[in-house]
């Protein structure tokens, strides 16, 4: 299917009423809940898996990726008025935008932040649809060699790239490997970690480990916070006006974060945190007078915005065209799919077009809807921020039982959620990345069906991860990541750089 | 003597997990060969390296500061004890019950005092709860305790 033949059987799906009314609920509750501090998209998307059931699995994957890019317009907003990120890719926002906000200019930074936000999206869309067909024409020819060594770079990736610590963020993907595990073996059929329960035979439900994870744990940590107050209390479409200087200091920036964020968001492992980092340290690199940042430079605010809203776009492309989810919400997404009975593969954008193609024209449309209806809707989102968090997460308890109680009828899985809710707390206390255990816990299980696999072929030469050319250069990325990011621990031990 | 102990106690714990899985997985799964891997191979594996990483983790935390934890326990009990009041309580109690009860211990930790705010909030999630999953959804659950 060519580009604009698929772009408009897209089109024609994603306006359907009943279509359009799910990617409009995402986008809605997705910025709803990025301007809530207190509970990021990973919660809202983990809270809505089980509601997922009830629609087909094209109307799922559009509105959760509607939650996902949703939350990042709406952490912006959080970031700017409060410095109090809804969502960690927003967090570099703050560092600009906060201080904008403080000088009385909290209206142009908003607009810059959702403008670049939507011009990095369209970026995002128009490499996304490029890489895809290049990318699963490519991937018909992956082994299993080839997937298990593009997994175990995605995560060794997300566990090394920017971290202080990474044999936590190891540490993290191998005790989620293991609970993968769990249940029972899909080449054997022996049961691993059940200690006799029948409700493990399906091992850890996904539902249950995502919700305490992100659910529970989170609000565990954020109970006892006390109030913050936003600095600017009301703001109307009129002040959001930026001024002729401001237009011309966020074009470029804007262009530049979005290529940025369009590459790294579709590698495995780096995602859209990376992104905004990297736009906001290229932008002060660049800049002419870089003392200018971090007291208010619109620049800082459109590149990061723009690069982790094309980032969020393109990291579908691994999860889409491979079936390998790059970051842990892109994990929730398979993890939905999944739930659905969809594999996704190279396959697929010609198995079910109107899944991919649907979620390309949904793209385009959450992000219209985002900027057409935030502009306006702006002074209730700003109002949004003013509501304590102690009203909200009892609601939010409640409804991560139901929610968990729904799939299977089980009280044993609301059970289950309290007790990863408190293993979660405690591992975010100690920080460890909860994130990266849920990243590992869904690559785990086909990481080995596809070792296993690849040396049952190869009749048990290890070599064959070394002999196939595709697999052999990404075990040569995986080297140099290791020496890399051990050669950096090794720089910050002796400096006597504090770490964490 | 200052020591890291969110690294220490993480490490240690984690440590201590992989040396379990490796043992359970030792004893009572195949391990088969590298050609016909049993469904033991990939936990004993996985196992030995959290045990590694969990080591590697802890002990340097033990010659060095960190940042200090900031342990919420009253609210840690309050969340778990509101979803197992919920979870345990929903056959038996029925939903509206169970949501009432649970949110009212859900509220305790909160920082803010008084009884009327805790109350108010409790019946306008049961009403919410109702809503979106009996109304909405459609879910089958026993709306009061039964033989009522």
């Amino acid at each position: 299917m060519g580009t604009w033949e698929g772009l408009l059987t897209g089109l024609s799906f994603a306006l359907q009423p009943g279509v359009l009314i799910y990617c409009l609920l995402g986008v809605l509750l997705g910025t709803f809940v990025g301007v809530l501090p207190g509970i990021g998209a990973m919660a809202a998307i983990s809270l809505l898996l089980p509601i997922t059931y009830y629609i087909s699995a094209e109307a799922a994957l559009i509105m959760l990726a509607g939650v996902y890019y949703g939350a990042q317009y709406g952490g912006a907003v959080a970031s700017i008025l409060m410095r109090l990120p809804g969502t960690p890719q927003s967090a570099v926002t703050a560092l600009d935008g906060y201080p904008m906000a403080r000088e009385g200019r909290a209206g142009p930074a908003l607009f810059a932040a959702m403008v670049s936000s939507f011009a990095g999206s369209i970026i995002g869309i128009v490499v996304l649809v490029m890489l895809a067909g290049w990318l699963s024409r490519i991937a018909v020819a992956f082994g299993a060699a080839d997937y298990a060594a593009m997994m175990v770079l995605g995560l060794v990736a997300a566990s090394t790239i920017g971290s202080a610590k990474p044999a936590k963020g190891f540490a993290m993907i191998v005790l989620g490997m293991l609970l993968g595990c769990i249940g029972t073996d899909v080449n054997s059929g022996a049961m691993r970690y059940t200690f006799g329960q029948t409700e493990l035979l399906d091992g850890v439900n996904l539902v249950a480990l995502a919700m305490g994870l992100f659910g529970v744990a989170e609000v565990i940590g954020n109970v006892r916070d006390p109030e913050r107050q936003a600095v600017a209390r009301r703001i109307g479409f009129r002040q959001l006006a930026p001024t002729r200087d401001d237009l011309k200091r966020m074009a470029f920036p804007t262009l530049r974060g979005s290529g940025l964020g369009s590459f790294f968001g579709a590698l495995p492992g780096t995602g859209s945190t990376l992104s905004s980092f990297l736009s906001y340290a290229m932008e002060r690199r660049i800049a002419r007078r870089p003392d200018r940042f971090g007291q208010g430079a619109i620049e800082g605010v459109a590149g990061p915005e723009a690069a982790n809203n094309s980032a969020s776009i393109t990291a579908f492309v691994p999860t889409l065209t491979l079936g390998i989810p790059g970051d842990p919400i892109m994990a929730l997404m398979l993890g939905a799919l999944v739930i659905h009975g969809v594999q996704p593969g190279p396959m697929m954008l010609d198995a079910r077009p109107e899944m991919f193609w649907g979620l390309v024209a949904s793209f385009g449309i959450g992000n219209l809807l985002l900027l057409i209806l935030n502009l306006p809707l702006i002074g209730i989102w700003v109002a949004l921020l003013r509501i304590p968090f102690r009203w909200l997460y009892p609601a939010i308890l409640i409804f991560i039982c139901l929610g968990v109680y729904s799939v299977r009828g089980l009280t044993y899985d609301i059970v289950s959620v309290a007790v990863i809710g408190l293993a979660g707390y405690l591992l975010a206390l100690a920080r460890f990345s909860p994130a990266l255990l849920l990243l590992g816990f869904v690559l785990g299980p086909l990481i080995e069906t596809n070792v296993r696999r690849a040396l049952l072929i190869s009749r048990g030469d290890p070599m064959v991860f070394i002999e196939r050319p595709i697999s052999a250069a990404f075990v040569v990325a995986i080297a140099c990541l290791l020496v890399l990011s051990a050669v950096q621990v090794v720089q910050r031990r002796r400096k006597g750089v504090p770490v964490d | 003597m200052r020591r890291d102990w969110a690294d220490i106690f993480g490490g240690f714990a984690l440590a201590s997990i992989g040396v379990a899985a490796t043992g359970w997985a030792w004893v009572h799964y195949d391990l088969g060969s590298l050609r016909q891997m049993g469904p033991g191979a990939f936990p004993v594996a996985l196992g030995l390296m959290l045990t590694a990483f969990g080591l590697i983790v802890a002990v340097p935390g033990l010659r060095r500061a960190g940042a200090a934890m900031s342990f919420e326990p009253w609210a840690a009990l309050a969340v778990l004890a509101a979803i197992l009041v919920f979870g345990l309580g929903l056959r038996p109690l029925g939903l509206v019950l169970a949501s009432f009860a649970g949110v009212l211990v859900a509220s305790l930790p909160a920082p803010h005092r008084g009884w009327a705010w805790r109350l108010c909030l409790a019946a306008i999630v049961t009403v919410l709860t109702l809503l979106v999953f009996r109304a909405g959804l459609n879910m089958s659950l026993p709306l009061w305790p039964r033989g009522l």
